[in-house]
């Protein structure tokens, strides 16, 4: 096997002009082959053993697999958007949540709560405006895929929001990863600092046109 | 004792201290004068146990007494002495490279009475490297006790080596060449004056006191023109020989390690198979100067077929005492060889042509060690200067050196390490001076890691994380456990830009969603080598340091650069 310049200046990691002045100083055992160099994969092994350099000849392809993201809108449509969610305190009302979201499974919907309020103790998810974004600190692996489920409360709860506001919109955010969970939480967390789309919230639109405007301030955020 | 101590101190105060050159030529030549006295010691010690030996090898029993001499000196080496086999030498090149030449004291005897006993008793050895083991740790205890440093003490392992090897042959330079050459691996102003001393001192104290028994008085010879051709020939057959003979001696070693005996019980095996081999061919047997000195001085008895089976006879016998468990060193079977060789070719020489006037028989043995010595530790310097001093002359110089630098680059060829550094590069241990190895072995870990980082919690909120990061300007954070300070994980400013500039973002995670746990970390224990290797398989700028879950601090492939460069000047400067 050989081996030219550019292919061997990527396994060692040095420019291709470094690999030129080595073979000028007489380092590396190059066979002139016209005005190309070549090197002899055997030769090279040797060298390498020989003066303990590593070669690198293993192909390290993009180990960096990149996860695909499901946009906030899709989320939200495989979460659900439920109205009318009964419910005086904090408690009470992620417990109704949780009873009309139907892709947790019925065992594991107790561990889940506790979760959430475990997280709410930490630090309340009250973001502002009436508006909250309930989620657990670990991410959920029994999930196939990230749901967010919005959540419209019948009376408004005292949240402990940063705004002392009480929150009448929930945002459950349930993901099995932590790359999505953080994902989606930005995503969401930018489309609330939106006026119009809060407000358009208040208004408690139908499911179908909630998830179109979604999708359109999510276009003008990536753009 | 007090005046002991008293004078101890004037010497220490005033002279010593006067110059550092002075002070090293002093105790060079004191060493130099030691180690040539166990040069001696062990020359006439196996001597007169030969002698008392002599009466008792015709008998059929004779063959057990190698066998019996390699388990008492294994057995001395393991439970006595508790040191490991081997010849030792490269035991000093290492401790030279790495510990600045610091050798126990007990190793200044136990190599020579464990190589007594394997060489006295038939094994098949030389005495030259456990001489050369004992006279560098005369040379380290003596640089101990003047409290010298590393330079200094190295110098004094050299010359302890070269007084060692000039009273063995009563060749000085030789002496200084093989400590250069080998031992120390740089040609250093500062050393090689104290080491020519020393190489000298030892080589007067052997004249001085055993003259008729040198191993080689000089003898001039006469090489003709004629025999240019011959000694590239020769050169061939010895390269050949000696790739043999490293080959067989390593294979032995690693048969030896494979079986299931202890230790004394292989070298019983080994030893009893040297002396049935020496029942057929008594020249296998110990150190082999006499036979030596008669080859030179061509009373050599043997026919061509005869003398052309010892030289496997030798190998084999060689590579069954060290390989089994036998202690000594590879120096004179590599000339009991090289002179069998070059007997074996002259002889096949004077058959094919017997009207060309080649020269005698003696000259091409020593072409033969050359070509040896050349070979086997690959030290053509040392192999040329041995010759040229045991033949007091120069006339022998230009076959010398054909012989010497075609077998080297042969035997280099097909085995790019010398038998004395091949178990230290499998070991990786072959740390010569100014070399990439030897840099990162003398930089330790804890000098490079830079421990002022703020360590954050797991449970802190991302808001207050960045009004941290506006007034930091660290660029990589740890992050560990509230309570027990365990490593969690690190943050990294690059990758979580995105958000840090939402702050929708700021009160809804905290810092342990957004650590990176995957980088892999380092431990203090780690070798340099290994931290480099890892950063660089996994593309790393920077390296956690964790030792027992415990954050210590980063390594950065900035700091090992500068760090990298300041050591290498330091190495490489002149004293």
């Amino acid at each position: 096997m050989k081996l030219s310049i550019i292919e061997l200046s990527q396994h060692l990691g040095v420019a291709t002009n470094t690999i030129e002045r080595w073979i000028k100083q007489g380092k590396l055992p190059v066979s002139p082959k016209g005005v190309n160099y070549q090197f002899h994969l055997r030769d090279l092994e040797k060298w390498a053993s020989k003066n303990n350099i590593n070669l690198n000849l293993k192909k390290n392809g993009n180990r960096k697999e990149k996860e695909s993201n499901i946009p906030l809108a899709t989320a939200v449509q495989n979460g659900g958007i439920y109205f009318d969610i009964q419910g005086h305190d904090i408690k009470s009302v992620l417990n109704a949540c949780l009873e009309k979201i139907s892709d947790i499974p019925d065992d594991f919907k107790i561990d889940l709560f506790d979760r959430l309020l475990e997280r709410e103790k930490a630090l309340s998810t009250g973001v502002g405006n009436g508006i909250a974004i309930p989620h657990p600190r670990e991410p959920l692996v029994y999930l196939n895929t990230p749901i967010v489920s919005a959540c419209f409360l019948n009376t408004p709860v005292d949240y402990k929001a940063i705004d002392n506001q009480p929150v009448s919109i929930l945002f459950i955010l349930l993901c099995p990863s932590l790359n999505m969970h953080l994902h989606l939480l930005s995503a969401l967390s930018f489309c609330l600092r939106d006026n119009m789309f809060v407000n358009f919230l208040k208004s408690r639109p139908d499911p179908n046109t909630l998830i179109e405007k979604i999708t359109i301030l999510q276009k003008t955020n990536l753009s | 004792m007090f005046s002991i101590k008293k004078w101890y101190k004037i010497l220490y105060h005033k002279l010593f201290h006067l110059d550092d050159r002075l002070l090293l030529i002093l105790a060079g030549s004191v060493t130099g004068i030691c180690s040539g006295l166990a040069a001696v010691a062990l020359r006439l010690s196996l001597e007169s146990v030969i002698e008392w030996l002599h009466p008792y090898r015709h008998y059929g029993w004779a063959f057990i007494l190698p066998a019996i001499g390699a388990m008492l000196s294994s057995l001395y080496l393991e439970k006595i002495a508790r040191e490991g086999a081997g010849h030792g030498v490269p035991e000093v090149i290492y401790s030279v490279s790495r510990y600045g030449g610091l050798l126990r004291f007990r190793s200044s005897f136990s190599r020579l009475i464990s190589s007594f006993l394997t060489i006295g008793s038939g094994g098949s050895a030389g005495p030259e490297a456990p001489v050369v083991m004992s006279g560098s740790s005369i040379g380290s205890n003596i640089a101990k006790f003047l409290s010298l440093n590393d330079r200094q003490r190295i110098t004094l392992v050299g010359c302890g080596t070269a007084g060692a090897i000039a009273s063995i042959f009563n060749a000085p330079i030789a002496g200084l060449v093989f400590a250069i050459e080998v031992i120390l691996g740089e040609w250093k102003f500062v050393n090689i004056i104290p080491i020519a001393i020393a190489a000298v001192a030892g080589a007067e104290v052997s004249q001085a006191i055993i003259p008729e028994q040198v191993v080689f008085n000089h003898q001039p010879f006469q090489v003709g023109f004629s025999d240019i051709l011959p000694s590239l020939g020769l050169a061939m057959a010895t390269a050949i020989i000696s790739v043999i003979f490293t080959k067989i001696l390593r294979l032995s070693g690693k048969l030896a390690k494979i079986t299931p005996f202890p230790l004394w019980v292989r070298a019983f095996i080994g030893g009893s198979i040297v002396g049935l081999i020496a029942i057929f061919m008594p020249v296998v047997l110990g150190e082999g100067y006499h036979s030596i000195q008669a080859m030179i001085s061509e009373t050599f008895s043997m026919g061509l077929f005869l003398a052309f089976a010892a030289v496997f006879a030798k190998i084999f016998s060689t590579a069954m005492t060290l390989g089994w468990g036998g202690s000594g060193g590879i120096f004179a079977p590599c000339l009991v060889i090289g002179s069998l060789t070059g007997i074996v070719f002259h002889r096949a020489l004077f058959a094919l042509f017997p009207t060309i006037g080649f020269a005698s028989e003696g000259a091409y043995a020593l072409l033969g060690m050359t070509g040896l010595v050349s070979g086997v530790m690959q030290a053509p310097l040392t192999g040329i200067f041995l010759i040229v001093e045991i033949t007091g002359g120069y006339e022998t110089i230009l076959p010398l050196i054909v012989v010497s630098s075609i077998s080297s680059t042969m035997s280099h060829y097909i085995e790019p390490a010398s038998f004395y550094f091949k178990e230290l590069i499998e070991r990786g241990q072959f740390l010569r001076p100014g070399t990439d190895a030897r840099i990162l072995s003398d930089l330790n870990i804890n000098e490079l890691i830079e421990t002022d980082y703020v360590k954050l919690s797991e449970n802190m909120v991302f808001r207050n994380f960045i009004d941290i990061l506006k007034t930091s300007e660290q660029h990589f954070f740890p992050v560990v456990e509230d309570e027990t300070g365990e490593y969690k994980g690190i943050i990294q400013i690059s990758s979580i830009r995105r958000y840090a500039l939402n702050p929708g973002m700021y009160d809804m995670i905290f810092l342990n969603q957004i650590m990176d746990t995957k980088v892999l970390t380092a431990s203090q224990e780690n070798d340099l080598q290994e931290v480099l290797d890892i950063m660089d398989i996994n593309n790393m700028a920077i390296i956690p340091v964790v030792e027992n879950d415990q954050f210590i601090g980063m390594i950065s492939k900035t700091r090992i650069l500068d760090l990298y460069r300041r050591e290498l000047m330091m190495q490489t400067s002149i004293h």
